[in-house]
Order: C-alpha cells, then structure tokens, then sequence
C-alpha cells in the first residue's frame, strides 16, 4: 500500500524514526520526530515523498511541552501527521512558509493561541484574536480559563 | 493624496459580506494595488469550549460552527471519534450520512449560486435559486427534523431511520432540482452579462492554486482534481460512482461551472445511495468514554476539504479538537485573486470560493474631534433610538403590538 | 397666477408627481417581484416607506459639507420636476415651450447625477467618493448616445421644440417608425441614466454599500429616493413623448391616457432588463457605451439626414 511504501521509505533514509512512526488505518501515518530533526524530516516528505499540502498545524498543551503537529497530505489521499514537541519554556520553531505560502495563517494560530513564537513568519494581520487581546493569555493552554469560568468545569 | 490611491474597507461589516472579516483594499481609481486580509472577528473558542464538554455535547457544538455545512463538521468530528473508539458503523447509517451530506451539497451549490448572483448585481438568479434550495431544505427537514442544523449524527451511527415513502419523495424532489439545474447550466453558458462579469475574473492559475493550498471547488476549477471523496474515501463514498469535476478556466466562472456540474453529481450520487441502501441497524451503541488516542478525519464539504483532529485522553472528554474548515484554505488564495483587479470585481471574488466566517453585534463611533473611539453596544444603541423618537414626541416602548 | 401655481404645485407639477412616483414605484417593485418569483409589495408600500423615512433621524457625518449635503437632494427633486413642465402630456401643446425645449429638459435631466454626484463627494465617505465619481464616468458614456438619439428624432422633425416635434409627427402619422433604432438607445441610454441594472454601478450595492447614497438617511434620503422616481418618469415621459409622439390629438383624456400607456410600457421594459440581466463593470459598461450604443446613434442621425435629404424637400 502507497502508506507502508512511504514509511518504509522513510525509516531507510531516516533510521532515528525506526518505532516513531505509527499507522493505524489505511491512509495515515502519523510520525514523531525530536525538535532538532524536524526541519530536515519535514523538507523530506514535503520535496522528495510527494506531501505537498499542508491541511492544517494542529498545537497541543502536553503539559511541560506542547507538541505541534503538521499534517501533510498527498495527492494520493494519505496524510503523514509529523509530530514534534516543543519546550514550554522555550516554545520556538521554525516557520515552514517558505515551504507553504499559504501555511502562514496556521502558523498564526499557534502564535496567538498557544504563545509559540514561530521565526521568520512573514508580517501580516495577526489571527484569529483582536488586536486589544490583552498580552500572555493564550487560551489553548490547558491552564487558561475564560474571566469568570468555573476553575474546573461542572459534572452535568 | 501622491499616489492617487486611496483604502476602501471592504468589511468586518459590508453587504457583500454575510459575515464579518476585514480586506482592507488600496485601490487606484477603480483598481486593485493592494490587499490586507484580517479574519478573526468571531473567534468563538470553540475548539477551547469542546475540551470542557462531552462527546455527546461536542457534536451539536460543532455542528453549530457552520450554519451550511453543519453536516460536514459533525460527520468529520465524529469519524474522528469512532476511529479512535473502534467503533463498527452499520452500513445504513453511512448511508444515510451520505444521503444527508449529498442533500447539504445541493443546497449549499445551490444558495452560492444565488449569492453570486446577488454579487454581480443579478439578483434575480438568487431568488430562482433560493426558491429551489427551498425545496432541498424541505427534504432535509423532512429527512432529519431540522432545516439547518441536522443532528442526524450521534456516534455510531445516525438518530433517525428513513423509510421508503421518504425516499420516493427524495427521488421526486432530486428530479425537479435536477430539471432546473439544467436551465442554470443553460443560463450560465447563454446569459450575456453572466458571462461578461464572471469570466477572467480572480484567476487562479493550477501551480497557485496547488502552492497556495487551495481546496474544493476553488481548486478544481484551476484543474487540480483534489476531491476528498475520491482520494480519501469516506462514509459511502466509497462505493459510489462519481466523476470529480474539474474546470481549466482558472477564474468565476470556472468555479460557478465547476459547482454547476457538481450538482449534476450529486444528484446522480443520491440516486445510488437511494438505490443501494443496505437494511440493518443505524447505530451502534458507543461508549461514554473515549479510549486514549487520537484520529485526522478528512471530509469534502461544499466549500473544500474539511479537517478535524481529535485526540482522547480515556475519558468522557476529548483532549484537544482541531477543526480547520475549507474557507481558511482557501482565504490564502484571495489575496492573490484581487491581484490588480477592479474593485467591481471584488465581491465576486471574495465570493467565488464561498466563504463562510460567522456573526457579531457590536457598533464603533469615532468622535474626530476628541480623536476618541468608543463602541456602542447594542443596549445603547436600543436607549439612543428611543430617545431619540420620545424627544419627538413618539414613544416606542408604549406601543403595544397585538400579537396573535 | 393661480393657473400658474395650479400648474406648479398640483397638476402635472409636484402633487401628481408626487402620486405618480409611488405609483411607478409600486409598478416597477411588484413587476420585479412577479418577474423574480416573489409576492411583492402592497400598492402603499412607497409611501409607507417615504413617511417611514421622514420620521427617522437624520444622521449627517462630522467630515460633510453640511450646506451641500443637505441641499442636493432638493436640487435635484426641482430639477426633474420642472422638465416636466415641457412635455406634452395630454395634447400638443406642453404647459411651457419655446424653441430649445428639448435641449433644457435634456439639461435638467443631467442636474440630478450632478447634484447627486456633489452630495456624494461632499459626504467624504469612500464609498460616496467612489460612487460619485462612477456617477459621473457614467454620465459621460450615456450622455452622448442620449443626445444624438434624441437630436435624430428632432432633426426629422426639424424642431427643438417638444411642442413643435409632436405636431409634427402628428401631421405625418408612421414617421415615429423611423426613429425606432434611437428609442433602443435612449432606453439603454436612460438605464444608464436612472442607475438601473445592468447600469446600476453607481450604487452598486455589494461593491461600494450603497455608492453616493451611503451617508444619506433619514428625509434626505426620502428625498433622494423621490428625486430618483420623478426622474424616472420624466426620462420616460421624455421618450414617450420624442419616439412615440402619437395619438396625442384625440382630445385631452384619449390623449392622456395614452401618455400614461406609453409610459408603463417603456417602465415595464425597464424593469423587464433590470430583471433579466447582471450588473456590468464601469469600464465593460463604457466600453458598450461607446462602441456599439453610441455607433447605433450615429447610425440613426446619418440615416435621419439621409432620409430628409433625398424625401423631404
């Protein structure tokens, strides 16, 4: 199948992956790679594998890390999710738009949701939150709370 | 000014606009020299508000991200859910998920092409079409109970069985749509000042549109055959037979060919479906907590490839819902299709690639000579018109109606 | 005097506009509908709206020049209403003519895009500045096939007096015949004049708002919006009586009813376009202006000359 052939592929040239890549249905591939390695991973798939849009970038509060997860997909119908964690002290990562010109906006997500500073996003209107949003509130950590919010949600 | 340019707002409010977001546009005398494009003026923190609720909950919260393609976000959350729960989804039930987002199609084709119609000054094309969507939305309404918001999906299958007589009355209606899509078809490749107003308008070209991430039938009419349904079989699909329509036009009219076929499509889909329907359970019973793990569901709605992520921790909540609808993909590629076109052209093509951003009621005033910006919330704007007509002699809050 | 202020404020002057212009209103609204699927609304609806209007508060932007943004409207209401007085309505005769007639109510008939054009521009909204200027690019591309359609008619008849053109064509009953190719101009030319679909640019609604109307509410834009129709009347009263100049001898009533007839036809194919077709860009619509409308006039004068030249002697 078109996904086993990708990961088989991908374990050969990138042998640090060998148990980081998982396959739960036909059509997914779902890969962790550290920090360090995620650029070169990720020009990988992106020039050489056929991965040449990127759905969407999903950020994650995982507790002492966020983990951020870019989904790529082929023309073929599989979508290789590359998963990297990122320091929540020192939440930074590269941009990939100078791979995807669109990816920006997804980019800006993190951005203002998570608090992750992306290098070398391109200027632009910030999004999706007001331009007044007061400073360090990001509302996709797991520790923020709307004003007002019950500290831990009601049992219904 | 120098350059002889000057900013026109097209937004957050504007009538060529259902729902607010900003594109700033400069403009030289009636052209386009620059575009800026600010979304985000309903975030409503939904995915945030997903984590406190239960699967259950979740779903009718997210069918409320959109009002058209509510159908989309439910079936690709819940796809999400079953993977991750293992769940065995009776074949009736996918089938009549199928059905219900064939239907949410028609309609949706249908309303942009009234809505395109309207921007181009042709406001008699959205009254022909509403009037048709009209009949789909009964059949909806018939099939699930609801006219916008289904709530046909529940995990594990669908809440309501359909029986023959509702079937034979889908297959009616599907005949009538079908006779004046044709004359749609017929008006799209006849009607002189259609033709005139959409044609090398907002071009997209194939590479753009591929590097840009363009999707549904935004990307297919600049002849990337990107079709979720086929790469990526969901529900039925599957098992049906369908062309993926494509247009090499590359601008307006190739997206209102493109969605015009797809009609064609969807009707010849929904009498298969109609056709093959599978007898059997609709449901399966699901667990209230969701086992740990997580699960990318893709979905070709109306507007483009729907995305969700869904990671559970082992309880009744999810982690995280990640939700990336169609029009923020293709967003990216307006700015390039405003590219030094005329202003006339603009809510054409902001919207040919049908977008969907949602609602708000907030007023600003800006006081020039204090420099002062103020909102004026929808109270004081209630206080103010009441004053404003009692100075006059006239008070409003006396008049009673006679309601029947 | 008192004939004079009957005439003015009464018959055919502001009231009977007034009455007329909720009337055609109320026809071109529900024809559209019926032409668009929809009910419609009731035959008071325009009126309802016009004292719905009066009594709303008038809002008037820091930025306008308040002097020009309150007097425009009326400016142009006066405008339309005085042309017309030098139709013929009910026989040969119009209330007031003298030889040149027609070359005033042409005149009179640009003062509202102008007057609306400085209201627009005096508003200082952007979408008012835009769609004055608009108002004002597409008076030059209608203005001309306008004329030179109308000179054809008159050159037939070689008058510059309504008055004079309708005895004319009543002593040489079928002559309007010829002038049919410059009525199809002048209709498309009055679109363009009266911002109807597919010339609605100026207003074009999902583009600009509302263009040069934006910042207008309250009774001004009541104002606007009777100004509109009584233009919409005269432009047609003026083709009725330029291209159809018939029947206008068999007496006061006969006469004026068929005015009124001619009248709802030329509404009714108004509406009839406005319904069927999608609004053209500014520079598609001047394009069309000059190449083909304004061509077809030039056509028509040159036949008319030809025609005169070798027939009449």
């Amino acid at each position: 199948m078109e996904e086993e052939k990708t990961v088989n592929e991908l374990v050969g040239e990138f042998p640090f992956l060998d148990g980081a890549v998982r396959v739960p249905r036909a059509r997914r591939i779902f890969v962790t790679v550290p920090l360090d390695r995620f650029q070169s991973v990720f020009r990988r798939l992106v020039e050489a594998k056929g991965f040449t849009y990127l759905t969407t970038i999903t950020g994650l509060d995982t507790g002492e890390t966020f983990t951020l997860l870019y989904h790529l997909a082929a023309e073929n119908g599989v979508v290789c999710t590359l998963g990297t964690s990122v320091p929540r002290a020192n939440p930074e990562i590269e941009s990939v738009s100078r791979f995807f010109n669109g990816g920006d906006i997804y980019e800006r997500e993190l951005v203002d949701l998570l608090g992750i500073r992306v290098n070398g996003l391109p200027k632009g209107n910030r999004y999706p939150l007001p331009d007044d949003w007061p400073a360090n509130q990001y509302p996709l950590r797991k520790d923020w709370r709307p004003e007002g919010a019950p500290a831990e949600p009601a049992e219904e | 000014m120098s350059d002889h340019s000057i900013t026109v707002p097209i937004g957050p409010q504007h009538p060529a606009l259902k729902e607010p977001a900003g594109f700033m546009l400069q403009v030289s005398g009636e052209k386009i020299t620059g575009v800026s494009i600010r979304l985000g003026y309903n975030h409503r923190g939904i995915e945030k508000a997903c984590e406190d609720r239960s699967y259950i909950q979740d779903i009718y919260l997210i069918e409320r991200i959109c009002g058209i393609c509510s159908h989309s976000h439910s079936t690709a959350f819940i796809q999400a859910v079953e993977e991750i729960a293992g769940l065995q989804v009776p074949p009736r039930a996918q089938y009549i998920r199928t059905l219900v987002a064939e239907l949410e199609r028609l309609h949706s084709h249908l309303l942009w092409l009234g809505v395109a119609g309207h921007e181009i000054g042709f406001d008699t094309l959205l009254m022909y079409t509403w009037r048709d969507r009209e009949s789909v939305l009964d059949l909806l309404a018939d099939l699930t109970g609801n006219r916008v918001n289904y709530g046909i999906n529940t995990i594990g299958g669908v809440r309501r069985d359909i029986d023959p007589a509702k079937i034979e009355n889908i297959l009616k209606i599907v005949d009538a749509v079908e006779e004046r899509t044709k004359y749609y078809i017929n008006l799209a490749t006849e009607e002189t000042t259609l033709i005139q107003r959409l044609s090398g308008v907002g071009a997209l070209s194939k590479e753009d549109a591929l590097r840009l991430g363009a999707v549904g039938p935004t990307a297919r009419a600049s002849g990337v055959a990107r079709d979720v349904r086929r790469d990526d079989p969901y529900i039925s699909y599957g098992e049906l037979d369908f062309k993926v329509c494509t247009s090499d036009q590359c601008d307006v009219y190739g997206r209102t060919v493109v969605r015009l076929l797809e009609l064609m499509e969807s009707f010849s889909i929904i009498r298969q479906v109609c056709a093959k329907m599978p007898d059997g359970p609709v449901s399966v019973k699901a667990p209230r907590k969701v086992p740990a793990g997580e699960a990318l569901s893709r979905y070709e709605a109306p507007r483009g490839e729907d995305v969700h992520y869904v990671r559970a921790n082992g309880t009744d909540r999810p982690e995280r819902v990640k939700v990336r609808a169609p029009t923020l993909a293709n967003l990216q590629s307006v700015a390039k299709m405003l590219e030094d076109r005329y202003l006339a052209d603009t809510p054409i093509i902001i919207a040919a690639i049908d977008p969907c951003f949602s609602c708000t009621d907030r007023m600003i005033v800006t006081d020039e000579r204090s420099g002062s910006t103020r909102g004026m919330c929808w109270d004081e704007l209630r206080r103010h018109g009441i004053e404003w007509y009692r100075a006059r002699g006239i008070d409003t809050t006396r008049i009673k109606l006679a309601l029947p | 005097m008192a004939q004079i202020l009957f005439h003015i404020f009464i018959f055919p002057g502001i009231l009977f506009l007034l009455v007329m212009s909720f009337l055609i209103e109320f026809i071109d609204r529900k024809l559209h509908a019926r032409l668009q699927n929809r009910v419609g609304p009731p035959w008071f609806q325009p009126l309802a709206d016009f004292i719905k209007l009066l009594g709303k508060e008038v809002v008037i932007t820091d930025e306008a020049d308040v002097t020009i943004f309150r007097v425009m409207p009326l400016v142009a209401l006066t405008a339309a209403v005085t042309a017309f007085f030098y139709i013929p309505l009910w026989g040969t005769e119009a209330i007031y003519s003298f030889n040149g007639d027609l070359i005033v109510v042409l005149y009179l008939l640009t003062l509202p895009t102008l007057s609306f054009f400085l209201g627009g521009w005096y508003s200082r909204s952007v979408y008012s500045a835009i769609g004055a200027t608009r108002a004002l690019t597409q008076l030059f591309a209608y203005e001309v096939p306008l004329l030179l359609s109308v000179l054809a008619s008159a050159l037939l008849a070689g008058t510059w007096s309504l008055s004079e053109l309708t005895r004319f064509y009543d002593a040489h009953p079928g002559w309007w015949l010829f002038n049919l190719v410059g009525f199809v101009v002048a209709l498309i030319a009055l679109l363009g004049k009266l911002e109807k679909v597919p010339f609605d640019i100026p207003e074009a609604e999902t583009e600009i708002v509302a263009g040069y109307l934006t910042e207008y509410s309250g009774s001004l834009y009541a104002f606007i919006r009777l100004a509109l129709n009584v233009e919409m009347i005269v432009g047609s009263a003026l083709l009725a009586a330029v291209f159809f100049p018939w029947g206008l001898s068999c007496g006061p009533l006969a006469g004026f009813a068929f005015f009124i007839l001619k009248l709802l036809v030329i509404m009714a194919l108004i509406t009839l376009l406005r319904s069927a077709l999608a609004r053209l860009r500014i520079d598609q619509m001047i394009q069309f202006c000059w190449k083909y409308v304004s061509t077809l006039a030039f056509a028509q004068v040159i036949a008319t000359l030809i025609f005169k030249g070798v027939f009449v002697k």
